[in-house]
């Protein structure tokens, strides 16, 4: 009975670290290359949500929701950057975090006007809705293990890009020295349009594949952003490796803690104490990691830069 | 005796070079007059959340306009100024000053702790700390369940002595005198020689490094002076709101109070309150605006100012302070300020 909880929540824990991969990969490529804080990541997230799930509610079609839904995160990103982003890269950090914040409350309050403040919900189809074995007689519902398998496909998918093939080097000598690699003749300005718009698209298939567990709202790309950044601290700012490590890690601890904590602390300290405590503390627990790992190593387990 | 006269003197230079914002102080003291003779009491309520904000967004530019650090989580303290109030009531604790002692005491303390943490690093890494901190608070006040959690919890308006804060305008009074205060405080701490070490360190820190002084030192300090001047507009917000949930730590009011700062001009006395009065008149007014024009998306507002937000970014440098000084020198100026273009 134990043993299937923590096989269920680890998985739960699994199917949370990669969808915070998603965001996060992006994330530390912006942070990392570009220097530029971007906090309106989450609005991508969002983004990817509603178009899934409005594709989704005019077609019937869950899957055609999600394929169209696609190109339509990495238009509104490549977009994004071409009107606004590109114009900030010079500005300092103060100003960039300001115009993004301007950001997030224009794509807030836009699908607010547009789709209502009510959060959206899309039926999962019948052959996503079941349940698969993962071990005899342990059931795991069949679409969040697809989550899982889809979120590590594309962190397979990211890590060849990155590491084979041509744009994957360029990517990495950007992280390493953006003026070198210019000055070696690569278009830098189209690398950078290209990684914000693949950053774009990877969060709003989060966004995607989170819409029929969470509800799909105005905002809802928040916690998310608040979480992924926290990964980019721990994996260190433009590493695409340190994201999937620190997101792995930090979906499990961030789910197993909430769970197991209360109980952990019910074996040391009296019942109410613990009852009250443990919630508290398991919702801080991913930022006493990130604490921590600065405390010992200040930029992040896999710096980019060197 | 000759240590009072030397105040006075540094006192009435400082209110010289900052006649701007001793002119605002001597505005809010005179504005329960006007909305008296006007009948617009609601807009005591509008000037008290001005007062408190520019008093929280003063405490942020020690750090941010005059440190050079972009702190993105200053918000916390706000909140743990506010729950200091909550949670002291909540233990029996009804006295005013106490809650204010407590205020000073505990966000002194975080912020050391934060502040050592997060200033270990600089650049991106230092905002998304401060922020992944301000919300590692936020969630700890939301898991709370014994003091509202999610929800909040009612505070009554604290005991300050003979200040009966329910009897009209004493709050607003009390306020007023705290806000003074600490533009005092601040107006002696940025020309002091801390204040002028920490500016230095902003525009280059090697220097000061060579010069044989620590950085972190100054930079740690200036951090729990502003954390301090949070946390005391917090403990005056909550008994005004007479209410303190997480909401009041959310990280969007970090933002809001750094858009306070950029709005009115960073690293001035004047600009933060200035930044406030017209952040919250703009809260105020564009719905009205809106309103008149598609009565039907009035309270979606935010569409309008988050564009606004992005051009003030792009087009607007040095805030209104900067904008008001460059008019008054062109007037004085005429002929220099052509000659320059």
């Amino acid at each position: 009975m134990t043993f299937t909880l923590i096989l269920e929540q680890t998985f739960n824990g699994l199917q949370a670290g990669v969808t915070l991969f998603l965001v996060a990969a992006g994330l530390t490529l912006i942070l990392g290359i570009m220097d530029f804080v971007f906090l309106a990541h989450g609005s991508q997230v969002m983004i990817g949500a509603y178009a899934a799930a409005a594709i989704t509610l005019a077609t019937g079609n869950f899957y055609l929701g999600v394929l169209l839904a696609i190109p339509v995160t990495f238009a509104s990103g490549y977009l994004l950057e071409y009107l606004i982003i590109r114009h900030l890269y010079r500005r300092d950090h103060m100003e960039q975090v300001l115009a993004t914040f301007g950001l997030i409350l224009f794509f807030n309050e836009a699908i607010r006007v547009s789709f209502g403040p009510a959060a959206l919900f899309s039926d999962l189809p019948p052959s996503l809705s079941g349940f698969v074995e993962i071990l005899p007689a342990t059931p795991y519902p069949a679409y969040r293990l697809g989550v899982i398998v889809v979120g590590l496909l594309c962190a397979v998918g990211i890590h060849l890009l990155v590491s084979r093939t041509r744009i994957g080097a360029m990517v990495r000598a950007g992280a390493n020295n953006p003026e070198m690699t210019a000055a070696l003749g690569i278009n830098i300005k189209i690398l950078f349009r290209f990684i914000f718009a693949t950053g774009a698209c990877l969060a709003g298939v989060a966004g995607m594949m989170l819409g029929p567990l969470t509800a799909v709202q105005p905002g809802m790309g928040e916690p998310l952003l608040i979480l992924s950044l926290v990964v980019i601290i721990i994996g260190g700012i433009g590493s695409v490796r340190g994201a999937f490590v620190a997101a792995i890690i930090v979906g499990l601890v961030d789910t197993l803690g909430r769970v197991f904590l209360p109980a952990i602390l019910r074996l040391f300290v009296e019942q109410a104490t613990a009852d009250g405590a443990g919630p508290a503390l398991a919702s801080m627990l991913v930022y006493i990691l990130m604490a921590v790992v600065l405390i010992f190593r200040p930029t992040g387990l896999f710096p980019a830069k060197g | 005796m000759s240590g009072l006269s030397h105040f006075l003197i540094l006192a009435s230079d400082g209110m010289k070079a900052n006649r701007l914002f001793w002119l605002l102080i001597a505005g809010f003291a005179l504005f329960p007059i006007f909305t008296h003779f006007a009948d617009l009491p609601f807009w005591n309520d509008v000037a008290m959340r001005i007062m408190l904000l520019g008093m929280a967004a003063m405490g942020l530019n020690l750090v941010l306009g005059y440190g050079g650090m972009v702190s993105f989580g200053h918000a916390a303290f706000i909140g743990i100024g506010a729950y200091c109030v909550g949670i002291g009531e909540f233990y029996g604790l009804t006295n005013g000053w106490a809650h204010i002692l407590l205020g000073i005491i505990v966000c002194g303390l975080m912020g050391l702790v934060i502040g050592y943490l997060a200033l270990r690093t600089s650049g991106i890494y230092f905002i998304m700390i401060t922020l992944a901190f301000a919300q590692m608070l936020f969630f700890l006040f939301v898991s709370l369940e014994q003091f509202g959690g999610d929800d909040g919890m009612s505070i009554d308006r604290a005991e300050f002595g003979f200040i009966d804060l329910y009897n009209p305008l004493r709050l607003y009074f009390l306020i007023w005198v705290i806000l003074a205060l600490v533009g005092l405080g601040l107006m002696f701490i940025v020309h002091s020689r801390f204040g002028v070490t920490l500016r230095a360190i902003k525009s280059n820190e090697s220097r000061i490094e060579a010069m044989g002084l620590e950085p972190l030192q100054f930079k740690i300090t200036g951090y729990v002076v502003s954390a301090v001047i949070c946390g005391l507009a917090g403990v005056l917000f909550a008994n005004w709101q007479e209410y303190v949930s997480p909401d009041i730590m959310h990280w969007t009011r970090s933002g809001e109070l750094m858009i306070i700062i950029i709005l009115g001009g960073l690293g001035t006395l004047a600009g933060p309150l200035l930044g406030a009065i017209v952040f919250l008149l703009l809260e105020e007014s564009l719905p009205i605006m809106l309103g008149t024009v598609a009565p039907a998306y009035a309270e979606n507002w935010m569409i309008i100012f988050g564009p606004l937000l992005i051009m003030v970014v792009m087009f607007g440098r040095g805030g209104l302070v900067g904008l008001l000084a460059a008019q008054r020198q062109s007037k004085n100026n005429p002929k220099r300020d052509k000659a320059g273009q």
